[in-house]
C-alpha cells in the first residue's frame, strides 16, 4: 500500500495551513472536499459527454411521450393515455438507471476522501462550539462535502473546461 | 490396598478427563478475545466478545485484516470488486433494477462476506449481527443512495406531484427510521440472506411477466397504441405548462390540477405506501425506485413524467434517513473504499450497457436474467431459511 502511504503524505498537508490544530481539521476537511467534488465533476463530465447522445435521446424522447400523454387526458383517451405511459415508463426506466450510473461518477472520489478520513480520524470527536455537542469525521465530512459542492457549483460558469461541459448539457 | 489402588486409579481417570473436557471446552469455544483490536464502535465490541481462536466463528487476534479491520476476515480483492461492479453497472443500464440484486450478491457471495458472517451465528451471534448490518448498508450506500442521488436531476426539472411527494415522503422518512431502530443488531445473516431470496424471486418473477407472450403482446400493444396515437394528433404544443394546482385539501383526499387535468389521491394511503416501501428497501438494502414506480403509477394513475421527480423524492428520503439510522442506531461499519472502488465499476459498466445493447434482443437478456434470479433466489432462500442450499453455491 505503498500508494495509499504517498497519498497520505500529501493530503495531511491540508490540514497544516494555519497551525491550529480545529481550524486546520475544518479547513483541511473542506479542502478534501473540495478535491472531491472535482474530481468527480470531471469523471462525471466524461461520462456525460461519451452517453450524450443516448442521455438526450432518453430526455427528448420522455419529453414528446409526456406531452402525448397530456394530450391524451385533455381528450379523455384513457386507453391512449395508459399506452403512451406504459411506454414512459420504459424510457424513464433507462434514464433512471442512467442517472444512477452518473451518480457513481460524481461520487467516488468523496468514499476514498472518507476512507482516507478514516485511517487519521477514526474514534476522534470533533467540538462543534454548541454546548458540549460534538461530532465525528463523517458529519463534518458529509456537511463540508455539501457546502464543497454549492461553492463549485457557483464558480462552475467561470471555469474554463467545466463552463464548456455545462453549455453542451 | 488393592481396594485403594483401585480408587486411586479411577479418580485419576476422571481428573484426567475433566483436565482435558476442560481444555478442549476452551478451545471449541474459545475464550473471548477480550478487547475490540482497535475496531469502533459496536463492531469493537461484538469482536471483544467473540471467541478467539483460528477455526471458523472464532477471532484469530494475529491474523491478517480482512473486511472493515477485522482480523483473518475476507480481504475484498479491489480487482475482483471493481469487475464485480463493472457488472452490475452494464445490468443496470441493460436489465434495470436486477442490478441491484447483483450487487448484493456481489458483497454477500463473490466477496465471501455472507458465509463469514454466518460463521458467527453460533459462537458469536452479536458478531454475525453486527456484520450483517454492515453488509446490508454496504447494500444501500452502493445502490440506494447512488440512485436517490442521481434522480436529483428529475427535481431540478421540477417534475414533482408535491402534495403527494410529501404524503410519500413522510412515509419513506418513517419507514427508513423505522426499520434500522427495529432490526438493527436483532437480524442474522441466515434471515437476511432468506428475504433477500424472496426479494429475487419478486424482482425475478417481474421479469419472467415481461418475458412471457401475455407480457409482450401487452407491451406491444401499448407500444403501437402509443405510436398510433402520437401520429393522430398534431398540436401537442397547445397544452401548455401549468404545473400542479392544488384545488382541494383534506385529511383522506386531496386533489390537484397538472396541465389542467384533475387528480387525486389519499394522503394515508399514501404515507403507508411510502412508508411500508421505505422499510422493505431498508430491511434488504435496495432503493426502492422498482416499488414507487408501479405505486404511483396504481395509485394517482399519474403520467410519468411526473412520477420520476416524485418517486425521486421519496427514494431520497428514504435513503438518507435509512443511512442515517444505520449509522446511529445501529453502529454499523463502512468499508468506504471498497464502496469507492464498486462506483468506479458501476460508472464504467453503466457506460459500456447503452453501447452493447443493441446487439442483444431485450427479451432474450431479459430470459437470462429469469434464469440467473430463478438460481439465486433459490439458493438464497434454501441457505438462509433451511441452513443449506438447494442449489450448488
Amino acid at each position: 500500500m505503498d500508494w495509499w502511504m504517498g497519498l497520505d503524505g500529501i493530503l495531511i498537508h491540508l490540514y497544516r495551513i494555519t497551525g491550529w490544530t480545529l481550524p486546520d481539521y475544518f479547513i483541511g476537511t473542506l479542502l478534501l472536499a473540495m478535491i472531491a467534488v472535482v474530481i468527480g465533476d470531471f469523471t462525471t463530465s466524461l461520462v456525460y459527454l461519451g452517453n450524450r447522445s443516448y442521455f438526450r435521446k432518453l430526455n427528448s424522447r420522455l419529453g414528446e411521450l409526456h406531452e402525448s400523454s397530456m394530450v391524451a387526458l385533455h381528450l379523455k383517451d384513457t386507453p391512449s393515455y395508459k399506452a403512451v405511459n406504459r411506454e414512459a415508463n420504459d424510457t424513464f426506466g433507462m434514464l433512471f438507471f442512467g442517472m444512477f450510473g452518473l451518480s457513481a461518477s460524481y461520487l467516488w472520489p468523496a468514499f476514498f476522501a472518507l476512507a482516507w478520513m478514516q485511517t487519521r480520524f477514526e474514534g476522534i470527536q470533533f467540538p462543534l462550539f454548541i454546548k458540549n455537542w460534538t461530532t465525528n469525521y463523517f458529519l463534518t465530512f458529509l456537511v463540508l462535502y455539501i457546502l464543497a459542492r454549492i461553492i463549485f457549483w457557483k464558480l462552475k460558469p467561470y471555469l474554463p473546461y467545466f463552463k464548456h461541459v455545462l453549455q453542451t448539457h | 490396598m488393592l481396594k485403594h489402588k483401585r480408587v486411586y486409579k479411577i479418580s485419576l481417570f476422571i481428573l484426567i478427563i475433566l483436565i482435558a473436557g476442560l481444555l478442549f471446552g476452551s478451545l471449541a469455544s474459545g475464550a473471548p478475545v477480550g478487547n475490540n483490536l482497535g475496531l469502533e464502535g459496536k463492531l469493537g465490541a461484538a469482536i471483544a466478545k467473540a471467541p478467539a481462536g483460528t477455526g471458523v466463528g472464532q477471532i484469530d487476534p494475529n491474523a491478517a485484516r480482512g473486511f472493515l479491520g477485522i482480523p483473518g476476515a475476507p480481504k475484498v480483492n479491489p480487482i475482483v470488486a471493481f469487475l464485480w461492479a463493472v457488472w452490475v453497472g452494464w445490468i443496470f443500464t441493460t436489465v434495470g433494477a436486477f442490478g441491484g440484486i447483483m450487487a448484493g450478491v456481489g458483497h454477500m457471495t463473490v466477496f465471501g462476506l455472507g458465509d463469514y458472517a454466518k460463521g458467527f451465528s453460533k459462537t458469536a451471534p452479536e458478531l454475525g449481527k453486527v456484520m450483517t448490518d454492515c453488509i446490508r448498508m454496504s447494500n444501500q450506500w452502493l445502490v440506494g443512495l447512488s440512485s436517490g442521488v442521481g434522480t436529483l436531476n428529475f427535481l431540478k426539472a421540477k417534475r414533482l406531484a408535491w402534495p403527494l411527494g410529501l404524503a410519500l415522503g413522510f412515509g419513506s422518512l418513517f419507514g427508513g427510521l423505522l426499520i434500522p431502530i427495529l432490526t438493527g443488531g436483532k437480524v442474522s445473516f441466515s434471515a437476511y440472506q432468506g428475504w433477500f431470496g424472496i426479494a429475487v424471486f419478486v424482482v425475478g418473477g417481474f421479469l419472467l411477466y415481461e418475458t412471457t407472450p401475455k407480457g409482450q403482446q401487452g407491451k406491444k400493444a401499448a407500444k403501437a397504441a402509443a405510436q398510433a396515437f402520437e401520429k393522430s394528433i398534431k398540436e401537442k404544443s397547445d397544452i401548455g405548462n401549468e404545473g400542479i394546482k392544488v384545488t382541494k385539501w383534506g385529511v383522506t383526499r386531496i386533489e390537484f390540477s397538472f396541465f389542467g387535468v384533475e387528480f387525486g389521491f389519499n394522503p394515508i394511503i399514501a404515507f403507508v405506501g411510502g412508508m411500508v416501501i421505505a422499510a422493505i428497501s431498508s430491511f434488504l438494502g435496495v432503493g426502492g425506485g422498482f416499488l414507487y414506480v408501479p405505486y404511483l403509477t396504481s395509485l394517482v394513475g399519474l403520467p410519468m413524467f411526473v412520477v420520476a421527480g416524485t418517486s425521486a423524492l421519496a427514494v431520497l428520503a428514504s435513503m438518507v434517513m435509512s443511512i442515517a439510522s444505520y449509522l446511529n442506531f445501529t453502529g454499523a461499519a463502512v468499508d468506504w473504499a471498497l464502496i469507492g472502488t464498486e462506483l468506479i465499476g458501476v460508472f464504467i459498466g453503466s457506460m459500456i450497457g447503452p453501447r452493447t445493447q443493441k446487439y442483444i434482443p431485450d427479451v432474450w437478456l431479459k430470459r437470462i436474467f429469469v434464469v440467473l434470479a430463478l438460481y439465486v433466489g433459490i439458493g438464497y432462500f434454501s441457505k438462509g431459511f433451511f441452513g443449506a442450499p438447494w442449489v450448488p453455491m
